[in-house]
């Protein structure tokens, strides 16, 4: 009890809110910047986190963590450039309602979506960080590579017109993903000699080449200078009452996607975004919406790569040990505060623990404010013309591609890619697959031989392991309900069709 | 005959308020005098990306280059290629020790895979600070109570438990392949490829043993849920003064990943000894003293000779196990 009276005395202390608005201001940016994701911001905040001590720095580095996630969207949606990997699927249907001159209404609903998403994964965070805890440490080799495969049943949902085109985009994407080391036998695979194809195909510089450079190239060549048309009024922050209604199932589902994939390492809000924006359109009435400014195409993945927030610091807090990238580094900031990470932590410092506890979901809300702030400020980029915009992405991809790992290399691979994906846009391939494939490929190769090196070569690891058998039945039901709904249609045709041949 | 080439580098740099686009340049001197040196800023080259064990090292040594010695010191991380990206970098830059290439001992490792393009008389390896064990560890209700009982275990059912660690061919299953050489058994590996997966594998059971650095487990290690059975230093860790070594345990085996830094090889002597004097306060001082206890690292401090000697030996030991196992030719 002391513990939990003792943080909120921190977390509403003037320092307390301080560093907590700092760090959602930071997160913001650094989110919205190519290449700068959630841990190279923290990286570069660990160093002004020193004399802070543990509690303000963890909130600090909880605020900038959480904001960043959010923060990808802006320029997903502004820009066709998801400012972070996890903003890769809102760039689709975000960018398409931002041409459409509603960039606000989008900004919005990313704002609010991420703010529901954050809370939501905090509040599991607060009450159940123990049961999630022993939920993450059932999921094995065979299961992984079962939650990879289900996350690949979506790329039906990222064709568009043609099931073909997606596969091959599909197939296309995993292809790349087999570049670099081998993840069983340590030696190099398709790198052509070059070193700097060890760690595979940088997935930063595919995502901006794809996405930005492709949609940059477009626009360079289309005549039309003047902006579109903006519809809604600028400064616009809250969503409309209609809004919510249309969304909140969205943001619940994204929330509970996103938090249980945020508990699995190595999985988190890069392929948490697209699970969640697959379910919210088989769960939509208009899913032929998505992929031309759906909100909901906004506010699931939006809702779930916040909620991964929450779910990313279960094992930290619960086990001790970090899930992601980014809890790795706090993790850093702890021990440089002479703690370390784990459920002693609970008795050692309960504030601490408390402050990170209750401040997750507080970094949520104060994002919130944050980002509304922002907003009007964002929203105005929509009224530059083409020209200019295009050149703005093609600077943001430069660097941001550089920034991965400070090579040129990746730069060019970067520009390598935009010209695939700009072809590819005149062909009318879709190029969300790819990116899809690419996240999902390392995780479901490495973990499938990772079983079957572990099962002595028995397939049957796949079936007898139960987390593997129940997302492998739920891929098939996620397969299978697009052709079940289809039979049902052409059936309720022809029921119709007899109704009216017996009429006449 | 001086030639003056103006390099451009563009770093990200992070500020109080956001980021900034900073266009630095910077002219080559006129051949390094030591007594002069540094005349102007250092790099220290890290060859992993930013936040890790590898750059926290860094950044710890840079600050404390510049509070006992008053050198400026830029940190550059330079992540890639299972480092062959950052030795390119000090390897492209002239050998006046203004590049030092901060690195781990998978450095050998790459080397004898040919992940790394380059030898061990292609650097001048001058100092270890940091290094840490591998230990094997199994949960606290597994029946193996001892090094021996696992032992015995595996030579009555050769590969009947799944051991597993951190990486393919790297340290932690080196170090098994020692165990299994001194105790005479079989074993399989699963690779994980992070080290915090190793200790999830364990506690979810999907491992029934584990090689791996004891730090990365420390919650459960402390709580009791892990066992650590043995730890492959040469005498017991201050910090696990309950695990018994291998050695005492009549294994011989000794190994540790180490952390150090290295110069492009024909760094003059003089410009070496500066910077060996400047090392030399930073671990005297009480910050770094304090800094390693807080990461749990053991201070080897080899100097150049030691260190060199004990890269080549790790060098050909290691060859013979990337061999035997099928990682290289």
């Amino acid at each position: 009890m002391d513990g939990i009276l003792q943080s909120l005395g921190v977390i509403f202390s003037f320092s307390g809110l301080a560093v907590l608005i700092i760090g959602a201001l930071l997160g913001i940016v650094i989110g919205a910047l190519p290449g700068l994701g959630p841990s190279i911001g923290l990286s570069l905040l660990i160093p002004f986190t020193y004399n802070l001590g543990p509690e303000l720095s963890m909130l600090m580095m909880i605020s900038l963590y959480t904001s960043a996630e959010y923060g990808g969207s802006i320029s997903a949606i502004l820009l066709s450039t998801p400012g972070t990997a996890a903003a890769a699927a809102t760039a689709i249907d975000g960018y398409a309602m931002a041409r459409k001159g509603k960039a606000n209404e989008a900004i919005s609903i990313s704002l609010t979506a991420s703010t529901v998403g954050g809370v939501f994964g905090g509040l599991a965070l607060l009450l159940l960080a123990m049961p999630l805890a022993s939920l993450a440490l059932k999921f094995g080799p065979a299961g992984y590579f079962a939650v990879g495969i289900f996350g690949l049943t979506s790329v039906a949902a990222l064709s568009g017109g043609s099931l073909v085109k997606g596969l091959v985009c599909a197939a296309f994407g995993l292809a790349l993903a087999t570049i670099g080391i081998d993840p069983i036998a340590g030696t190099p695979r398709f790198t052509f000699g070059l070193f700097e194809l060890y760690e595979g195909v940088p997935f930063l510089a595919a995502l901006i080449g794809l996405f930005a450079v492709s949609e940059a190239l477009a626009m360079i060549e289309s005549r039309v200078v003047a902006a579109p048309v903006i519809k809604d009024k600028v400064g616009h922050v809250f969503m409309s009452g209609a809004l919510w209604k249309e969304t909140w199932r969205s943001m619940l589902s994204g929330s509970v996607i996103g938090t249980l994939l945020g508990i699995l390492p190595g999985v988190g809000g890069n392929i948490a975004c697209w699970v969640a924006r697959d379910y919210a359109r088989a769960r939509d009435r208009h899913p032929q919406e998505f992929g031309k400014g759906s909100a909901n195409g906004i506010a699931a993945p939006e809702a779930s790569n916040n909620a991964t927030v929450g779910g990313a610091l279960v094992p930290l807090l619960a086990l001790g040990v970090p899930g992601s990238p980014t809890t790795a580094i706090m993790v850093g900031a702890l021990i440089m505060h002479g703690l370390h990470p784990g459920p002693q932590l609970f008795t050692e410092a309960p504030s601490l623990v408390y402050a990170i506890l209750f401040g997750t979901i507080i970094a949520s809300l104060v994002q919130y404010a944050a980002g509304s702030l922002f907003l009007p400020l964002m929203a105005r980029v929509m009224r530059l013309p083409d020209a200019v915009i295009a050149v703005g992405i093609m600077a943001f991809a430069v660097l941001g591609a550089f920034a991965i790992r400070n090579l040129m290399f990746d730069v060019y691979l970067m520009l390598g890619f935009g010209v695939v994906g700009y072809l590819m846009k005149k062909l009318r391939f879709p190029v969300a697959p790819i990116i899809l494939a690419m996240v999902l490929g390392y995780l479901v190769e490495s973990n499938y031989r990772t079983a079957l090196v572990s099962s002595q070569g028995d397939y049957m690891i796949f079936i007898t392991d139960p987390v593997s058998l129940l997302f492998l039945v739920l891929s098939l039901v996620s397969l299978l309900t697009p052709l079940w709904r289809r039979l049902q249609a052409r059936r309720m045709r022809r029921l119709d069709g007899t109704a009216n041949g017996a009429a006449h | 005959m001086t030639i003056n080439r103006r390099t451009f580098g563009t770093r990200m740099a992070g500020s109080a308020l956001g980021l900034a686009l900073a266009l630095s340049s910077v002219a080559l001197p006129s051949p390094a005098v030591a007594a002069g040196f540094p005349e102007k800023s250092v790099t220290l080259v890290v060859w992993a990306g930013a936040g890790g064990a590898l750059d926290t090292y860094g950044r710890k040594l840079a600050e404390l280059l510049e509070k006992e010695s008053g050198w400026t010191v830029k940190v550059d991380n330079r992540p890639g290629g299972s480092g062959a990206v950052g030795v390119s970098q000090i390897m492209t830059q002239p050998a006046d020790g203004y590049n030092i290439l901060v690195f781990t001992g998978t450095l050998t490792f790459g080397i004898a895979q040919g992940l790394i393009p380059f030898e061990l008389k292609d650097f001048r390896m001058l100092r270890a600070m940091q290094s840490e064990p591998s230990s094997l560890a199994v949960l606290s209700d597994s029946p193996f109570k001892s090094v021996d009982d696992f032992v015995n275990y595996m030579k009555e059912n050769p590969s009947g438990l799944k051991v597993g660690g951190h990486a393919p061919g790297g340290f932690h299953q080196y170090m098994l392949y020692q165990l299994m050489k001194s105790g005479g058994f079989e074993s399989g590996w699963i690779p994980h490829d992070a080290s915090g997966k190793v200790t999830l594998a364990l506690l979810g059971k999907h491992i029934d043993a584990a090689m791996m650095t004891p730090s990365t487990g420390l919650a459960q290690v402390k709580s009791g849920d892990v066992r650590l059975l043995g730890i492959s230093t040469d005498k017991r860790s201050e910090f696990l003064p309950d695990v018994p070594t291998f050695k005492e345990l009549g294994y011989d085996i000794e190994g540790a990943v180490w952390r150090g830094i290295a110069v492009k090889a024909g760094t003059p002597d003089d410009v070496v000894d500066t910077i060996q004097a400047a090392v030399d306060k930073v671990t005297a001082s009480e910050d770094w003293k304090k800094f390693q206890t807080e990461q749990f690292q053991d201070s080897p401090d080899w100097k150049e000779e030691e260190f060199t000697k004990r890269a080549e030996s790790d060098l050909a030991s290691q060859l013979e196990f990337l061999k035997a196992n099928g990682y290289a030719q």
